[in-house]
C-alpha cells in the first residue's frame, strides 16, 4: 500500500470509488486536515499574507494577494497604481507558472502517451523546450516582483518591502518578448489534441469586479450576477464523510471555476479556438489559452509602469478602518475568497477561505458521472483511465481544498 | 551507463503545500541531468509509475497527519536506504505545527462540524516517528542546496549540513542587519542555506532552515527582549519552531 489509492500528477491526495455495478463514481479526499483558518486566529495581521501562501505551492503568490487584499480592506488602505500594478503583473506570472506546470507535467502525458512530464525531452524535444522557457519567463515574473517563486517575501500590506528595478523590468519585457513562440506553439499543441468525448450542464462561474458572474455551459451570454461580499451566503460548502475537502456550490449549482469558466464570462473565444464549454477537457485548451492571455497582459502591465514613477511608499491604515474585509483574486484554478475579522491590536479573531478547487469538487464528481453514463464500450481499465483523466483536467488542487 | 545500477529513488508528500516539488521541478533542465544519473520509481506527483521499493533514497514532503501517513511513514523507513525529509513540513513540522493537539480537536468542530470524525491526529515532523538520515529545510527549500546535497548523495557521501548560520549569507547578500535596525530577527540562530533570501525581500527570518548546530538561543532571546515583547518573540519561534524539539533525536 504504497500510494496505490492516491490518483497520481494531481495536487494532493485524492481517489475515485468506482461502483461498477450501479454506475456510480465518488471522489475521496485524503489530505490531513490543516486547519488554517484556526492557525492564523490568535496571530496578527502581518503574519496572514505570509501563513497562506503555505496553503498551496502551485498557487502561493494568489493566496498571498488575496490575504493582502482582504488586510487592506479590514484596515482601510487603498493600495497606490504601482502596487496595484505590480500585483496585476504577479497574478500573471503565477498563471503561467501553474498553468505550464499542470498542463506540461500533470495534464499533456495523457494526451501524449508519456508518463512522467520530463519525458517530452524525448518524445517532442521543442514542445519540452517551450514549457521550459514558460516556466523559467513565468518564475522570473514572480521572483522579480515578489521575491520568490514559491512563497513571496517582498510584499506587503499596504505595498511592497522592495520594488523592482526599472532594468528588472526592461530585462523582464525581453525575456516575455522572446517566449512569444513559445506561447503560440504551446497554444497550437493543445488545440490539435484529441479531447476526449463529454457534454455536462454546469455553470461556468468567474470574478468580475466586485461580482460573481455566471454562465451556463450551453449558453455563455446569459449572466447571472451576484456580489462579491454575499459569498459566503452565496456559495455554500457540504461536509462529506469520505472527504477532508469540503464540496461548494453556488446557488444550488454545480460549478466550473478556472480557465475555461473565465474564458467563458470574460469573452467569446469559441469561434477562434474551437472551445467547447461543455466539455470539461477543454479546460487544458482553455489553459494554454490563459497562458497566451496573460503573457500579453504581462507585456500590457510592464509598459504602464515603465511610463511612471515607481511609488515605493507603503500605504498606511486609516484612522477608523472597519477591521472586516474579504479580499479576492482569480486564482489559476478559479475564484479565490478570503475574508479576516481584526480586533483592534491587529491581532487576527475569525478568517474564512473558500479556495477554487472547493467550488470544483461537487462538479468533478456531476462531470466524472456523466462520462460513465456517456461512454460506451470501454473496458473497465479505460474508463478508469478516462476518469483519472478527467480529474487531472480540472486541475484541481486538493491541498487547497483542504485549507 | 546501464539506467538499472542508478540509484533508486522515491518522492513522497503527506500533507503539505508541495511548493518544495514545485521548486524542485524549477530546477528545469538541471532536474534533467539529475534524473539521468537516478532511476526515479514512484513520485505520485510526476508520474504513474510505481515501484513498491526497496530504494535506495526516499525524500519525503510534508508533515504526516494522519494514521496513514504515520504508517506508510514507518513502511517507507524500512524500505529505505536513505530517509531524506524534504523543507521544513516534514524536517521540522513547519507551518502545520503552529497548531497544538488540543487546538486542532477544537478547530474541528469549528471548521468541520460537531459530527465530523477527524483523520488528522497531531503535525509532527517526520523524526517524531522514524530515524531520518537527513533533513533538507527550508520553506521552500533552497534549489541550489538540494542539488548540492543530491551531488553529495550521488558520490557516495553523507551530505553535510552549513556550519554557518543566515547572518553570513545575509551579510554576503548586502542586506541591512534586521536587529541593528531594532527589528527581531531568527537569522543569527538559524542554519544557513537559504541565501538570506526572506531577509533579502524585507520579510524576517522565521527560522525554517532549522537551528544550526551550537545556536545560542538564549543568547538571541536576551537580545531580541530589548527590541520588542514576549508575545511577539513566541510569534516568531512558532512560525516554524514549535515542534522543533521533536525533531531532535
Amino acid at each position: 500500500m504504497l500510494n496505490d489509492e492516491f490518483i497520481a500528477k494531481i495536487e494532493g491526495h485524492g481517489s475515485l470509488t468506482i461502483d461498477w455495478k450501479k454506475n456510480k463514481v465518488r471522489l475521496n479526499i485524503f489530505e490531513g486536515e490543516r486547519l488554517f483558518e484556526g492557525m492564523l486566529v490568535g496571530r496578527t495581521a502581518e503574519e496572514m499574507h505570509w501563513i497562506t501562501p503555505r496553503i498551496c505551492g502551485v498557487c502561493p503568490t494568489a493566496h498571498n494577494l488575496a490575504s493582502l487584499s482582504a488586510l487592506e480592506h479590514a484596515l482601510g488602505i487603498k493600495p497606490n497604481q504601482t502596487t496595484i500594478l505590480l500585483r496585476d503583473l504577479a497574478q500573471c506570472g503565477q498563471m503561467i507558472q501553474s498553468h505550464a506546470l499542470h498542463l506540461f507535467f500533470l495534464s499533456l502525458p495523457d494526451y501524449l502517451g508519456i508518463d512522467r512530464g520530463t519525458e517530452l525531452a524525448k518524445k517532442n524535444p521543442e514542445a519540452f523546450k517551450n514549457a521550459l522557457a514558460l516556466k523559467e519567463v513565468s518564475d522570473e515574473i514572480v521572483r522579480i516582483v515578489a521575491g520568490r517563486i514559491v512563497h513571496p517575501t517582498r510584499t506587503c500590506i499596504g505595498g511592497f518591502h522592495k520594488l523592482p528595478s526599472k532594468t528588472d523590468l526592461k530585462n523582464l519585457l525581453k525575456k516575455l518578448e522572446k517566449t512569444e513562440s513559445a506561447v503560440q506553439k504551446t497554444v497550437e499543441l493543445c488545440a490539435g489534441l484529441d479531447y476526449p468525448e463529454l457534454k455536462v450542464n454546469l455553470k461556468l462561474v468567474a470574478q468580475m469586479n466586485n461580482k460573481i458572474v455566471a454562465v451556463s455551459s450551453n449558453n455563455i451570454f446569459g449572466k447571472m450576477e451576484s456580489l462579491v461580499k454575499n459569498y459566503k451566503k452565496d456559495i455554500k460548502e457540504e461536509i462529506k464523510n469520505y472527504s477532508t475537502a469540503k464540496f461548494g456550490k453556488y446557488k444550488g449549482n454545480e460549478i466550473l471555476v478556472g480557465s475555461l469558466a473565465r474564458l467563458a464570462v470574460y469573452g467569446d473565444f469559441k469561434e477562434k479556438y474551437d472551445l467547447d464549454f461543455e466539455n470539461p477537457f477543454h479546460n487544458n485548451l482553455a489553459q494554454a489559452i490563459e497562458i497566451e492571455v496573460y503573457h500579453q497582459n504581462a507585456q500590457g502591465i510592464i509598459g504602464k509602469l515603465f511610463d511612471m514613477e515607481l511609488e515605493p511608499k507603503i500605504v498606511k491604515p486609516t484612522k477608523n478602518p472597519s477591521f472586516q474585509g474579504i479580499g479576492t483574486i482569480e486564482a489559476p484554478r478559479g475564484g479565490l475568497y478570503h475574508e479576516v475579522h481584526l480586533d483592534k491590536d491587529k491581532t487576527i479573531n475569525y478568517v474564512n477561505i473558500i479556495t477554487p478547487t472547493v467550488q470544483n469538487l461537487t462538479s468533478i464528481e456531476k462531470s466524472a458521472q456523466a462520462l460513465l453514463d456517456q461512454t460506451k464500450n470501454r473496458s473497465q481499465k479505460e474508463m478508469e483511465r478516462l476518469l483519472v483523466m478527467l480529474v487531472r483536467a480540472y486541475d484541481p488542487c486538493i491541498t487547497c481544498s483542504v485549507h | 551507463m546501464d539506467k538499472s545500477s542508478n540509484p533508486k529513488i522515491a518522492i513522497y508528500d503527506f500533507t503539505d503545500c508541495e511548493g518544495c516539488q514545485v521548486e524542485m521541478v524549477s530546477l528545469r533542465e538541471k532536474l534533467l541531468i539529475l534524473e539521468s544519473r537516478v532511476d526515479i520509481v514512484n513520485w505520485r506527483l510526476g508520474q504513474e509509475k510505481k515501484e513498491q521499493g526497496p530504494f535506495d533514497i526516499v525524500f519525503i514532503e510534508g508533515t504526516p497527519i494522519t494514521q496513514e501517513e504515520i504508517d506508510l511513514l514507518k513502511v517507507l523507513r524500512e524500505k529505505s536506504k536513505f530517509l531524506i525529509g524534504l523543507g521544513t513540513c516534514a524536517t521540522l513540522g513547519g507551518i502545520p505545527a503552529i497548531i497544538s493537539q488540543t487546538e486542532r480537536k477544537k478547530w474541528y468542530k469549528k471548521i468541520y462540524n460537531e459530527n465530523y470524525k477527524p483523520r488528522g491526529i497531531d503535525a509532527l515532523p517526520l523524526a517524531a516517528y522514524v530515524k531520518v538520515d537527513f533533513l533538507i529545510h527550508g520553506c521552500p527549500i533552497n534549489n541550489e542546496e538540494l542539488v548540492r546535497i543530491i551531488e553529495e548523495l550521488l558520490a557516495g557521501k553523507k551530505p553535510s549540513y552549513q556550519s554557518y548560520s543566515v547572518c553570513f549569507e545575509c551579510k554576503q547578500a548586502n542586506n541591512p542587519c534586521r536587529i541593528i535596525d531594532g527589528k527581531p530577527c531568527l537569522g543569527p540562530i538559524t542554519q544557513g542555506g537559504c541565501g538570506g533570501i526572506c531577509i533579502s525581500g524585507g520579510s524576517p527570518c522565521y527560522g525554517c532552515f532549522g537551528l544550526r548546530e551550537e545556536a545560542n538561543v538564549e543568547g538571541l532571546i536576551r537580545i531580541l527582549e530589548e527590541i520588542t515583547d514576549k508575545k511577539e518573540i513566541e510569534r516568531y519561534f512558532t512560525m516554524f519552531l514549535s515542534r522543533e524539539k521533536n525533531a531532535q533525536r
